[in-house]
């Protein structure tokens, strides 16, 4: 047996050891009292916009708000429909579901992202949008999505909250849909020191309607025009985002060449089944999974030996007690369903040492070969 | 003309200039543990926010209007439903109904700026779930004649406390009348957080609970979603920065008062001016100070030309606005408000003011006042 290493699953020690320069420019924003729509979030809107290749972001208070506000810009409202995948976090379809609209479910494909030849037979007269999820940091199939959209006559909006710098064909996420919406949780691969969430969108229309709806309806101080949210990003945290901003290319660079070592790793061990991956897709595993063999052992297993291995998520969304007025019940969706009883998903953050991602390689084949 | 000083009507700077050591402090333990999600700091807020007005549960979430509309949904108020606000406010006592799903039904106000008693009852439909009312200004709506009638009609009541953080009526503070009280921490309010942020107060257990559950995303636990919602929650790191200001609040909240209590004993008695009163049996905490100015424009831009900075809050009445226009509402539907609307001008109050930037005020003021019209 090897030595026992503590392998976590989170890294905001190891990526904050280190704060003076922060504290600095959060000092200097509390010298200002500049603590809402200031200068700062202008800023990183656009390093945002320009790091996804399009023209237009739009701060939010969360990834959720960013889904919900994306969907109401869009046009969503109570009684329409829109179809996404239910292998996702709940924040997915918690967004439809605040937008008014009804969430209907399509199964996933082996890269845990909507199944496209599913899509079809899933749209009555009232839906009016499609949420395919860029699950895991993963790319969903995009182009066949647009293409069923286009002949329906339906809106897209992407779930990208998993997937900063993500591409497929050299395309960026957020380049099919009316708009995308991005998390900035501290467990993201950019973080802010709190929630946080942008809109990205190639219409200026799109862009006044995101602006307004995360303010009020406010046009300016005393003027309102629709009946909106209070969602904006925190200038603070705008302030912490244009620091880390820089980060995110070696973030993603680093996290993928995580993943290749695992995969090539684990690529011979017969209880293990690693995705495809897709060329022309580049994936940011912002969740690094796996299907496993004894999936709950394993995770006991590694548990046990210091690595956090985690569970996203056990329970798909259709089956959640919150989801019982929709009526799907198990067998529904047999790929999201095998999903929650197998994968696993293991650090695979920027913050890991050769050892550790070596470590928890020996605990894996520990296992399957004890 | 000179100007021989600058008053501006707020003064983050100023404010976080004392603190700004503690503040960060605060800040950097946060983000050495890296627990920026529901962290230790924010049920420390909560535990001492919930002390302060006097009630067993606080709730942190992400503003002062998530505040309204989780608490609304946490009562079940949705589609169909009705619920009475006044139409003086800021626009969030309206549009979280709104977003809640109901329909805000206005009664008008009465000279203390808030929801004017009389008036509620025969706005009471079969549809009408709750009473929504604002405490503007920092001063108590009449909660005892508010909870009788809900009690009356079984009503649940949603106090709007965003601008009114230690205000009593009667010795109670606000948050602790109601069924629940909404709380905002906005860079402007006199407990603010350095971003957004508000929190709820409630006797109510359960109701506690629901909210926990609607501003984490429906969770329960980790994996068990009981129902969908959104992501409303308190920064830790706002948190741990809003309990150093917990300890000053009370300090500024004085600091407020007696600035008010300068403006009354300067200001009074002068023509065309109407200042707020305060009666016995209430604690306002002057959020804003507002006067009633029968020139209230050219008052302002007399105040302008000489350095001091005012505000209107708000000019429009919310049943004017062009986002309430489904609601079918025109000019003189709510009279008081409106007569207000056309006067009311906010003065300087903030805690940091000097004394002699309030002689200056009361002085440039009442130059005003008596010059021929």
């Amino acid at each position: 047996m090897p030595t026992k290493m503590r392998v976590p699953y989170s890294y905001l020690d190891r990526q904050f050891a280190n704060v003076d320069d922060y504290l600095d420019d959060v000092r200097g924003l509390v010298q200002s009292g500049d603590f809402t729509l200031g200068r700062p979030l202008t800023e990183f809107e656009e390093r945002f916009a320009a790091m996804c290749k399009l023209p237009y972001a739009v701060g939010v208070g969360s990834g959720t708000d960013a889904l919900i506000l994306a969907l109401k810009a869009a046009g969503v409202e109570h009684g329409d429909e829109v179809i996404t995948s239910p292998n996702t976090f709940i924040a997915t379809v918690g967004a439809i579901a605040m937008a008014g609209a009804r969430p209907v479910f399509v199964d996933s494909t082996e890269g845990y992202t909507i199944d496209p030849s599913l899509i079809e037979a899933a749209i009555t007269p009232k839906t009016k949008a499609i949420m395919p999820v860029h699950y895991s940091g993963n790319v969903a199939r995009m182009d066949e999505i647009a293409a069923i959209a286009e002949r329906h006559g339906l809106i897209i909006v992407e779930d990208a909250c998993q997937s900063i710098s993500a591409e497929r064909d050299g395309k960026p996420v957020g380049w099919w849909g009316a708009a995308a919406g991005f998390s900035l949780h501290p467990l993201k691969n950019l973080n802010v020191w709190g929630d946080g969430g942008v809109v990205v969108t190639r219409s200026a229309e799109m862009r006044d309607k995101l602006r307004l709806l995360r303010n009020h309806g406010l046009v300016n101080r005393d003027e309102v025009v629709i009946f909106g949210h209070n969602s904006r990003l925190d200038t603070l945290q705008a302030v912490i985002g244009n620091r880390l901003i820089a980060q995110t290319p070696f973030i993603t660079e680093t996290r993928i060449a995580n993943a290749a070592r695992y995969d090539e790793a684990f690529a011979d061990i017969p209880e293990i089944r690693v995705p495809r991956r897709e060329p022309g897709v580049k994936h940011v595993y912002h969740l690094y999974m796996l299907r496993v063999e004894r999936r709950d052992e394993l995770l006991a297993h590694l548990n046990e030996n210091g690595v956090e291995a985690k569970v996203h998520y056990p329970i798909p969304v259709h089956l959640q007690p919150a989801a019982a007025y929709l009526g799907y019940r198990a067998g529904n969706f047999p790929v999201a369903e095998e999903d929650g009883r197998v994968l696993l998903s293991l650090p695979a953050h920027q913050h890991l040492t050769p050892e550790e991602i070596g470590y928890v390689i020996e605990q894996v084949r520990a296992f399957y070969n004890g | 003309m000179p100007t021989l000083l600058t008053v501006p009507y707020v003064d983050l700077a100023r404010q976080h200039a004392a603190i700004k050591d503690e503040l960060l402090a605060a800040a950097g333990r946060v983000i050495e543990r890296g627990d920026f999600i529901l962290g230790t700091e924010v049920a420390e807020f909560e535990r001492r926010f919930a002390e302060l007005c006097g009630v067993a549960h606080a709730v942190g979430v992400n503003s002062g209007m998530e505040a309204l509309v989780l608490t609304l949904k946490a009562l079940d108020v949705g589609g169909g439903d009705e619920v009475i606000t006044p139409p003086n406010s800021f626009v969030a006592s309206a549009s979280c109904v709104a977003l809640a799903g109901a329909r805000p039904v206005f009664v008008d106000v009465d000279e203390s700026y808030n929801l004017d008693p009389r008036l509620v009852e025969a706005a009471i439909t079969p549809r009408t779930k709750a009473i929504l009312p604002v405490h503007l200004t920092g001063r108590p709506a009449a909660m005892e004649a508010l909870v009788e009638i809900a009690r009356r009609h079984d009503l649940a009541i949603v106090e709007d406390a965003a601008q009114a953080v230690l205000a009593e009526r009667h010795g109670k503070r606000v948050g602790a009348w109601g069924t629940a009280g909404c709380f905002s921490l906005h860079p402007l309010k006199t407990l603010n957080a350095c971003g957004d942020g508000g929190v709820v107060t409630t006797d109510d257990a359960r109701l506690a609970e629901r909210l926990r559950v609607l501003r984490n995303l429906g969770l329960r636990t980790r994996d068990d979603c009981v129902e969908w919602s959104t992501n409303s929650r308190l920064d830790t790191l706002q948190a741990a920065m809003l309990l150093v200001k917990l300890e000053h609040l009370e300090d500024w909240t004085r600091r407020r008062r007696a600035n008010a209590a300068y403006y009354h004993a300067h200001l009074a008695g002068l023509p065309g001016l109407t200042l707020p009163v305060e009666r016995p049996n209430e604690v306002q905490v002057y959020h804003t100070f507002v006067v009633l100015a029968e020139r209230r424009d050219a008052l302002k831009a007399f105040l302008a030309e000489r350095g001091i900075g005012t505000s209107i809050h708000y000019p429009t009445p919310i049943h004017l606005q062009t986002a309430a226009g489904s609601l079918g509402h025109r000019r003189g539907d709510f009279p008081v408000t409106e007569h207000q609307a056309a006067r009311i001008l906010s003065l300087p109050v903030h805690q940091d003011l000097e004394p002699h930037e309030l002689a200056y005020v009361c002085e440039t003021v009442a130059e005003f006042c008596r010059r021929p019209a």
